[in-house]
């Protein structure tokens, strides 16, 4: 037994698409005949339709196809074959699915391994710099400090601040449950000393900063000025990169303790606003939860996590294709790039300072 | 004598081979053009050439030494004896032209007294006549000022061959023709060699001595300009062509 499909008159895309459903059902159930004994207006989604079902469906039969609509679909069907895009020619799709993995994977694994090497190279070139004082264009430190401090002081107060504020009045509300008041000095030292100055300050880094060396960088490189710098004798790597990764060092100290007084004052003024604590006591609390110490891993980490946003947005500015486009997505890639990195890292920080 | 030759050059990035087999000589003291039609692969030849891009086989020598693009030595030798004109200038944005042109100096010889900078830049200016341009930033210099500016930085350190990659490229003829006979005469005073690479046939026919022809992947005709004429070649004949229609006009 088998199913017949009447097609109606008028057969456009709309129609096809609601036929291809039909019979898309019916096939499922058994051989299916479809009828084009009516069809009159027609267009090519119907030719495609016909193609369609006679290449995918095999329990499919096509009967009373029209002089008209015949002969359209001979020259339809005698079109050049599709061209299947080149994969990997492994038999199945689960295969090329694999092969595609595989070949990403191989590509990250090799970015990867040039990433390390370039980090390698900066930490010589910086190295080798503060010894012959050779490479760098005289005075491109202090132009870089200023630029990365111009940029990343005042955002990194206002949100720091709002951060500090936002914390406080989050735990404040815990803690007055346990009539733990004072104690929200000692969190908010801890929190801010070693946690959130250095994530956030890292982030806003990457967000300000890198985004800015990868945006210079690349299209330096895309308009033939690395190149340039290359054929005078210039080691790139080291002419733009060495001047940054000095910067990043010394802007870094100044920025967390910045930040790390505006966090806390954060914290203070929800406290004296919700418990009344003074300022003193706030302080003489926080003094007995965090030292010195605390400080200087805060300002450890986020040296670290200011050299990762420069090497990781250098390394993508410098590794950018050759069209104008690409200067674009390499900043997007180069932000993400740094703040997976960052996190990264203060991950492994977690694991080693706890 | 010939100071650049190539012994069965393959040049291309990575995997992919943009021009096979090429054997050709650059003579010195000469303005050999590097021509062929958009894509052909001629800033990739010029870029292995000028130590950016390692060949992918073969290789070439350079004044009687072969180029050894794994030794940094080499390649510090190579720049040293270069200097090369890129299509957009590549001046750096962020200093005048008459820090651009002193970078060089700068970074070779980095206890060079200023006052000798100063001179050095502005005697290297002043053959771009653009002496009274130093202290503008790139973003304010006409096309052709980049040009020269660019010219200028490529020629304060004397190098004994510039290369050029289209430096015509985006400028208005008389600016273009104003161009090509600065490389004439810094050929004729110099004796500089210059390796231009162009595909403006006017241009070809007011500068070079040599033609490197490029087509297809490899080298289609090496030789002098006044032989170009004779060869018997169809391709030639076609690229040629348009040189007629102009002079018709
Ligand atoms: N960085 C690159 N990576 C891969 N292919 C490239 C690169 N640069 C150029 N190509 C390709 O090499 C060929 C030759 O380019 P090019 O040397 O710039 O040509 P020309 O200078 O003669 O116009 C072109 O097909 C181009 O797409
Ligand atoms: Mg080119």
């Amino acid at each position: 037994m088998s199913d017949t499909v009447l097609l109606p008159k008028r057969l456009r895309a709309a129609e096809v698409v609601v036929a291809l459903k039909d019979i898309g059902r019916r096939v499922e159930s058994g051989p299916v005949t479809i009828d084009f004994r009516d069809v009159e207006e027609f267009d090519s989604s119907t030719l495609a339709l016909l193609n369609y079902v006679r290449d995918r469906l095999t329990n499919v039969t096509t009967v009373n196809i029209g002089g008209a609509l015949a002969r359209a679909a001979e020259s339809f069907v005698s079109r050049p074959p599709a061209v299947e895009p080149e994969l990997p020619r492994s038999g199945n799709a689960a295969g090329r699915a694999l092969t595609a993995i595989a070949d990403r994977f191989i590509f990250q694994m090799r970015s990867l391994g040039r990433f390390l090497a370039m980090l390698g190279d900066e930490v010589y070139h910086v190295g080798v710099y503060l010894k012959e004082r050779k490479g760098v264009y005289p005075g491109e430190t202090w132009n870089q400090m200023f630029f990365m401090g111009y940029r990343s002081f005042p955002i990194v107060c206002l949100l720091i601040f709002l951060v500090g504020i936002t914390i406080s009045i989050t735990s404040a509300e815990q803690l007055r449950l346990f009539g733990a008041d004072i104690y929200l000095a000692d969190l908010v030292g801890i929190a801010m000393l070693k946690e959130l100055v250095p994530l956030m300050t890292g982030v806003i880094l990457a967000g300000k900063v890198g985004a800015a060396i990868t945006a210079e960088l690349a299209s330096m490189t895309v308009l033939e000025e690395v190149d340039a710098l290359r054929t005078m004798g210039v080691v790139p790597e080291k002419f733009l990169m060495v001047p940054r990764l000095l910067a990043i060092t010394l802007v870094v100290p100044l920025l967390v303790a910045m930040a790390d007084v505006v966090g806390i004052f954060g914290g203070i003024v929800v406290a004296r606003a919700t418990f009344g604590t003074p300022p003193s006591a706030f302080i003489a609390e926080m003094v007995t939860a965090v030292d010195w110490t605390d400080f200087g891993w805060g300002l450890i980490k986020t040296v670290v996590f200011g050299w990762t946003v420069v090497v990781g947005s250098g390394f993508k500015g410098l590794t950018v294709g050759r069209s104008a486009e690409e200067v674009g997505r390499a900043t997007t890639e180069s932000v993400v790039l740094s703040i997976t990195l960052i996190i990264l890292i203060d991950c492994i920080f977690a694991f080693i300072l706890y | 004598m010939d100071i650049i030759s190539a012994h069965d050059l393959v040049v291309g990035y990575g995997r992919t081979e943009i021009l096979r087999g090429l054997d050709f000589a650059v003579p010195e003291g000469r303005i050999t053009a590097v021509v062929g039609v958009s894509g052909s692969g001629k800033s990739t030849l010029l870029k292995t050439l000028a130590g950016l891009l390692p060949p992918l086989s073969g290789g070439f020598d350079f004044a009687g030494r072969p180029v050894n693009y794994r030794s940094e030595a080499s390649l510090r030798l190579l720049f040293e004896q270069i200097g090369v004109l890129y299509q957009g200038g590549a001046l750096l944005n962020s200093l005048s032209l008459f820090e651009n042109v002193a970078l060089p100096i700068r970074m070779q010889h980095p206890k060079m007294p200023e006052d000798m900078v100063r001179d050095m830049v502005f005697a290297s200016l002043a053959q771009v006549e653009l002496a009274g341009s130093a202290d503008k930033y790139p973003a304010h210099l006409s096309g052709g000022m980049t040009k020269r500016g660019a010219l200028a930085r490529a020629l304060v350190l004397d190098p004994d061959v510039v290369f050029c990659d289209e430096p015509s490229s985006g400028l208005d003829p008389i600016t273009s023709a104003l161009l090509d006979d600065l490389l004439i005469r810094l050929k004729e005073t110099f004796g500089m060699t210059l390796v231009v690479v162009t595909h403006e046939i006017r241009s070809i026919e007011r500068v070079a001595d040599r033609v490197l022809l490029i087509n297809d992947g490899g080298l289609r005709f090496s030789g002098d300009y006044a032989d170009l004429a004779a060869a018997d070649d169809a391709f030639i004949r076609t690229f040629f062509l348009r040189k007629d229609s102009h002079d018709d006009a």
